[in-house]
């Protein structure tokens, strides 16, 4: 398909951007596929970002649009990675491009269609917490700026009525008659940057999730703190949008479980907590805030600092003890936390108006047919097998497959970022190395 | 089978403890009792402090519900460690104190004694059919003893068994039944007497061998508990079926074999029973035989299956704390609508029945009306609505 | 359509963004336009919801189309994080970006005010109306071009500086590697085992040497310090000093891989004090010789000298590290007893979790201690006594050891400030080297060319150290790939006329960008366009004002000034 050498990058999320640029900015050229309409990943989803409490989506918005307009970067988003043959050095990839239905040459991504169409479903990328139409772009600042067409619930894929949004569609870009495509591509190296998923915590039936309203995730909060989430960035719960009294985060919901979850530490969520109480008490300073922990892992550059400004300047509590259970009031709809204080050793109750649980992250759905698609090894967890956890952590076992970010264990923006510009050396290395015909290059270990 | 705290904390993942204080804020006992904390007990235990873990009041006042063990992480099977603590206290000479002057316990060691000649059936109707050979034994248990202990309470737990023989008869099971049945060793197995319990477990063996029985059903989780997992444990795979009544009666509906006549028009609310819920994970059975009989509307506490707890009192050691709890379930049962508490363990139904009991000291703890109301044992209300 | 180079008539165009709700919630955005449409030569205002957007740029594009704009203002976030997006946009539609301002009505304004939309709204006019100003007086500027050296040196031969060597070698570039020890290795040399997956140092260090001296484009100069950076990105004079002998190096990029020290608490917990009382790091010393004997009892005391006001961040490593030994020592010693006194046991990582467990497994018993109670060591007879309130049971326990192993963290070298300033690099508060951005940039400096990993910027373990050896090995490639990088044209220019080659400037520049040259004229400042990076402190400081920053001129700040006080 193109003489210039070139990288595959699964996943656009932060990491999936960065690897991507880093390789693209020296002159590789790059595919980077993407499964949801639009690039971005999680950090476009939370609000703000721990140490710094940037703008999550503001700080990674300008990095979006570099990728996608980059001269030497192919966005291909709605797609997914069918087939994969060959070695390090020549991979040939089998790319399937889901039809959206519009013309992306002729959208411009206007949303008149979106608000003429009948058909409101409860939005994925809010967690249902807010609707989006059949023709939808997922959040505002969505790249590629296009619409897609869902066809589970388009009116005129499903029941072969309406057509509603050809009517008004000024640009003439929608496009019915789309069938999904595959395209080739051959690349010298593939690099994995799927991200992760999160554990639904309603099988932990004693803290409530999926029976009480206000019983959230952490990844639940961050829409609804957000300004452009369901709310406004209005904190309000759930149950009857009114503004809670007091919000409760749970931490190692599923995490360091070796019965209900996950056996491993999902390592952000301490810091994340203390950033979303933060925002809470910027938002309403007069919300009181309690973080039930157990081992606060606060390791990071300017994590534990960050933490100690949250006790001593935003006057978050921190309770050692993790809650034995959550009990609503199914009048008030408010919630009972029953726990044990272990630094004074007294079994005490708490009410709360929202609970927030810090559930579990898990590899990204997707993970396992890609690891069958590419021969890759997983962990007991599901996560990447990396070749050598000590010297080739960015190594999977498959040589000239490369992974970075959390698909191979839980980190952090700034692990999973540096780890992404390592993924590039990398794949560049086995790029350098076949275009000079080497074997050795692209499988470095300990 | 542990008899010694150090062994059994290899066995029971103790070591494993993130002292994340889960189970703590779980436990039943814990909310009442300001003094208890399973988090605490097992800290001191992995510090090696052997002594104060076995001397401790603590190691006596743990229901072994096991809802700790239900919500923590590491997998700690603390009412397993608090077993064998207890043997090894018992046998350092600890003394702890049951209900009823200890006189269940002396009945059960009395029971160790190999050549005994019981006479244990008299409560059954002349008419009922039972037989002293048979494929299915109904393993009565000790509850023909608790009605003639417990007068003043008035347990009427005889009922249950004569229930649970006219349920079977109906579906055209002639029951064996043991004249010389023992008590299953349960109590004296989770009071520290393991050496009695492993008696009593020989002698059952060998008096149910007698009856060929292939299939033995239980009216009582303890038994059932005992029986399915703890004799297993010291005497290897057992040659028959084990089955609690209410998955019997659950299969019996499916086969068509129970025949309801009566309508029951009550809404009722089931108990789970720790030893047939946590300990056996037997959920669906008694709710699937509940709601096949006609008239009945089932309604569920908020704190249920899983969830369920504790009636307040194990092996008979029982306290003001136990009533308490006895109190606190009441109110949660009353509160769920329901004018019927239906519960599987005759044990649960006389600590609730008690504690009720107007005749007894109101000096231990006062019981408000909103904790009042009825309780019955599933075998009870399945008879009633098989009719005559 | 032509160029637009700004010496026509200015024709503004502004466009204020709502940012979602981050402006537009507080910020009455619509007052905002209409006010900025009264401003003269503005023949265009506008808002977006997320100017930023492709929606955005676009219709930045089709104004500056539509309305001949020559100059365009935005008002809305950081410039840190869009000024290059908006310029990219301009340029793209023929507008120079120098004639492009973003002025920040979001962190300056929106987000600071978020109490009093009122006067946020008049103060977001008030900005516009300075940027406006200014917008009157920009001049297009031309970038110049520098090229880059494809060549790098490492700073520091540890695991980080070596796995960043080989990458870059292997990705074509020279490297020279830099190693003030006689021996590659770093930190490394003195470990016993490492975590995950028990792997003696020796071994793991072994191949990575091996690759390091066989390769053709690695040249390693041990016994080697440096002495002096001179240059800018892509055009680095680097002087070394090898006993004695001062050597001269070319490169394009520089990488800091120097590590970290780890601290010896004199004083702390009886440390240099008791026998017995030993660091960890000397205790793996003692495991790789051999020199251990079997201790009755161990105890290892996490935090120490670290996450206290002096020093109060997380050292990362300690509690795997002591997890790690505290194993070692119950496979050789299984009747040793050994306890870890920890504050909060971070296993943050992959199969920390797992170790963690299998060291409670194991038998050793972790207590946990406040950092308002610390533990007490003190000597009992020949033995040692720590004596630690265990606030989970609210007891003090008074534990006997023949060994304390305190866990003290990784504090910067004593060489460190010194190589900040040779670099002019900065620190971050907790002394180690700073990144670019916490999340954004983990393995650049704010400095071009020069990129850091490893333990230099903060604690890190073997695998996180050779992610960022990698990451900065990929960041170093790519100005030294493209061969070339654009300046930016924020420089001074320098009225030869009114200077008299006082020579201020140049004792001032922190980059040596500005000196003072012999000329026909005379003694006259003369300027390194490609080094400069555009602070100003030349221009404010000449005392002839003989020095105006392009695209800061007096000119344009002044009007900025006169347009804050105009209401």
């Amino acid at each position: 398909m193109d003489e210039k050498p070139s990288v595959l990058v699964i996943g656009g999320g932060v990491a999936g951007i960065q690897v991507s640029t880093d390789l693209a900015n020296r002159g590789l050229q790059v595919y980077l596929v993407e499964k949801l309409t639009s690039i971005g990943g999680r950090m476009a989803q939370f609000d703000k970002t721990y140490p710094t409490l940037d703008c999550s989506i503001c700080i990674l918005a300008p990095k979006m649009i570099d990728c996608f307009r980059h001269p030497n970067i192919k966005v291909l988003s709605y797609s997914e990675v069918k087939k994969v043959s060959g070695k390090a050095g020549d991979f040939t990839v089998e790319v399937l491009r889901k039809p959206r239905y519009v013309d992306e040459a002729r959208c411009t991504g206007c949303g008149q269609c979106a608000e003429k169409c009948p058909k409101k479903i409860p939005n994925e990328w809010e967690f249902s917490m807010a609707d989006r139409k059949a023709i939808y772009m997922p959040f505002p600042q969505a790249v590629p700026r296009l619409m897609t067409i869902d066809p589970q619930n388009c009116l005129y894929l499903t029941k072969g009525i309406c057509r509603v949004c050809e009517k008004f569609c000024q640009a003439k870009a929608i496009d019915f008659s789309q069938k999904p495509e595959t395209v080739k591509i051959r690349v010298a190296s593939i690099v994995l940057a799927t991200g992760f998923d999160m554990l639904n915590p309603s099988k932990i039936t004693e803290y409530g999730y999926g029976k009480y309203k206000n019983v959230i995730t952490s990844l639940e909060f961050e829409r609804l703190i957000c300004a452009s989430g369901p709310t406004g960035g209005h904190l309000v719960r759930p149950s009857d949008h009114a503004k809670p009294k007091r919000v409760a985060f749970i931490l190692c919901v599923g995490s360091r479980d070796v019965k209900e979850g996950m056996m491993y530490c999902s390592n952000v969520c301490c810091l994340y907590s203390a950033k979303d109480a933060i925002l809470v008490k910027e938002h309403e300073p007069d919300v009181d805030v309690v973080i039930f922990y157990t081992d606060l892992r606060a390791y990071s550059k300017g994590s534990r600092e960050f933490i100690d400004r949250a006790i001593s300047d935003y006057g978050i509590k921190y309770v050692r003890g993790r809650p034995g259970e959550v009990r609503e009031d199914p009048d008030i709809k408010s919630l009972t936390i029953w726990y044990e204080d272990t630094l004074s050793r007294k079994v005490e109750k708490l009410q709360a108006d929202l609970v927030v649980l810090s559930t579990a992250c898990v590899p990204s759905s997707d993970a396992q047919e890609l690891a069958k698609t590419l021969g890759l090894e997983l962990d007991e967890y599901g996560f990447f097998r990396v070749a050598d956890p000590l010297y080739a952590p960015l190594d999977t076992t498959v040589p000239g497959v490369y992974a970075c970010g959390f698909c191979t264990g839980p980190k952090d923006i700034s692990d999973s970022v540096a780890q992404a510009s390592g993924v590039a050396a990398k794949a560049a290395e086995v790029v350098v190395a076949a275009s000079k015909g080497s074997k050795t290059a692209g499988m470095k270990g300990g | 089978m542990e008899t010694r705290m150090e062994d059994a904390m290899e066995k029971t993942n103790v070591r494993y403890c993130l002292k994340c204080g889960k189970c703590t804020g779980s436990c039943p006992l814990a909310r009442v009792n300001p003094e208890y904390s399973p988090r605490q007990m097992v800290e001191r235990a992995t510090l090696g402090f052997k002594d104060r873990v076995l001397r401790s009041k603590g190691v006596w006042w743990c229901l072994t519900c096991r809802l700790c063990s239900e919500r923590c992480p590491q997998d700690v099977r603390y009412p397993d460690f608090i077993r064998a603590c207890r043997a090894e206290a018992a046998s350092l000479g600890v003394e702890h104190r049951c209900a009823h002057g200890d006189m269940l316990a002396e009945l059960q060691r009395a029971m160790t004694v190999p050549r005994l000649k019981q006479n244990r059936l008299g409560w059954i109707p002349k008419k009922a059919s039972v037989s002293t050979k048979g494929d299915l034994l109904y393993f009565v248990g000790c509850l023909p003893y608790f009605d003639a202990i417990m007068e003043k309470v008035k347990p009427d737990s005889i009922a249950i068994g004569q229930s649970v023989i006219q349920v079977l008869n109906s579906s055209g099971i002639t029951p064996a039944v043991m004249p010389n049945e023992r008590c299953c060793g349960h109590d004296l197995l989770w009071t520290g007497d393991t050496e009695s319990f492993e008696k009593l477990a020989r002698l059952n063996m060998e008096e149910i061998r007698k009856t060929g029985a292939k299939t033995v059903v239980f009216s009582c989780p303890e038994g059932y508990r005992t029986f399915k997992l703890d004799y297993a444990d010291i005497l290897g795979e057992l040659p028959f079926e084990v089955l609690h009544t209410s998955e019997l009666f659950s299969k019996l509906i499916d086969e068509g074999k129970l025949k309801f006549s009566q309508k029951i028009n009550r809404k009722v609310v089931y108990h789970d029973p720790c030893r047939l819920g946590r300990h056996m994970r037997v959920f669906d059975s008694p709710r699937k035989v509940l709601s096949s009989i006609p008239g009945i509307q089932l309604v569920e506490m908020g704190r249920s299956r899983a969830e369920a707890m504790c009636c307040g009192v194990d092996a008979w050691m029982c306290n003001s704390n136990s009533k308490q709890m006895q109190v606190e379930r009441l109110q949660e049962a009353k509160m769920s609508g329901a004018d019927m508490l239906v519960t599987t363990c005759p044990k649960c139904q006389i600590h609730f029945r008690c504690v009720m009991n107007e005749k007894l000291p109101k000096a231990v703890f006062p019981v408000p009306d909103e904790a009042k109301i009825e309780v019955a044992d599933l075998s009870e209300l399945v008879a009633k609505a098989l009719g005559s | 359509m032509g160029e637009v180079t700004g010496e026509e008539k200015p024709r503004i165009g502004v466009f204020v963004c709502h940012c979602g709700t981050n402006i537009g919630g507080i910020v009455k955005v619509p007052e905002v336009v209409e006010y900025a449409k009264t401003l003269p030569d503005v023949v265009f205002a506008d808002q977006n919801l997320y100017t930023c957007s492709e929606e955005g740029l676009a219709a930045i594009k089709l104004a500056v189309k539509e309305h001949n704009l020559n100059r365009v203002v935005v008002a809305s976030c950081s410039p840190r994080t869009h000024e290059p997006l908006f310029r990219a946009a301009c340029e793209s539609v023929g507008v120079n970006k120098y004639l492009f301002d973003l002025v920040n009505i979001r962190d300056h304004c929106s987000w600071v005010h978020m109490r009093e939309p009122g006067k946020a709204t008049e103060k977001a006019k008030d900005l516009v109306r300075m940027a406006v100003a200014r917008a009157r007086y920009l001049e297009a500027q031309q970038e110049t071009k520098v090229s880059i050296t494809k060549s790098a040196v490492v700073i520091g031969g540890g695991v980080a500086g070596m796995t960043t060597a080989v990458s870059l070698a292997d990705q074509g570039f020279d490297v020279t590697l830099v190693e003030k020890e006689a021996e590659l290795g770093g930190l490394l040399n003195h470990l016993h085992l490492l975590y995950p997956g028990m792997k003696s140092a020796s071994e793991t260090l072994a191949p990575i040497k091996r690759m390091v001296e066989e390769h053709s484009r690695i040249k390693v100069m041990t016994s080697t310090t440096l002495k002096s950076v001179k240059g800018f990105v892509g055009n680095f004079d680097v002087a070394l000093q090898s006993d004695g002998e001062e050597s001269q190096l070319k490169v394009g990029t520089i990488i800091v891989a120097t590590g970290a020290a780890v601290l010896q608490p004199k004083g702390l917990y009886g440390y240099g004090e008791l026998r017995g009382v030993i660091t960890q790091l000397e205790l793996e010393e003692m495991l790789r010789s051999g020199k251990l004997r079997k201790p009755k009892s161990v105890v290892m005391i996490l935090c120490a000298g670290s996450r206290i006001p002096e020093r109060p961040y997380c050292s990362r490593v300690c509690c795997m590290n002591a997890i790690k030994n505290a194993l070692v020592i119950k496979e050789k010693y299984p009747d040793s007893n050994v306890y870890i006194l920890y504050r909060d046991i971070q296993a943050y990582g992959r199969n920390y979790e797992e170790y963690y467990r299998q060291a409670r497994e194991e038998g050793v018993t972790f207590v946990m201690f406040l950092k308002e109670k610390l533990p007490e060591v003190s000597p009992e007879g020949r033995e040692i006594k720590v004596s630690v309130y265990d606030p989970l049971l609210g007891e003090q326990l008074d534990l006997k050891a023949d060994l304390v192993v305190l866990s003290t963290p990784f504090v910067q070298r004593e060489t460190g400030k010194e190589l900040s300033q040779t670099l002019r690099v900065p620190l971050s508060p907790d002394g180690f080297f700073m990144e670019a951005h916490a999340k954004l940039r983990p393995v650049d400096f704010a400095t071009e060319g020069i990129f850091l990993c490893g333990t230099a910027r903060g604690p890190a373990d073997v695998p996180e150290s050779v992610g960022q050896a990698f990451g900065a090995a990929a960041r170093a490639a790519i100005p030294m790939a493209l061969g070339q990088v654009m300046a930016e044209a924020v420089t001074p220019m320098v009225d030869v006329d009114i200077c008299v080659g006082c020579g201020l400037c140049e004792r001032l520049c922190p980059y040596g960008a500005i000196k003072v040259e012999k000329t026909p004229k005379g003694k006259k400042a003369s300027v390194a366009e490609a080094a400069c990076k555009g602070c100003g402190v030349c221009g404010g400081s000449c005392p002839n004002q003989a020095i105006t920053m392009r695209h800061f001129t007096n000119k344009q700040i002044l009007a900025q000034v006169e347009a804050a006080f105009a209401r």
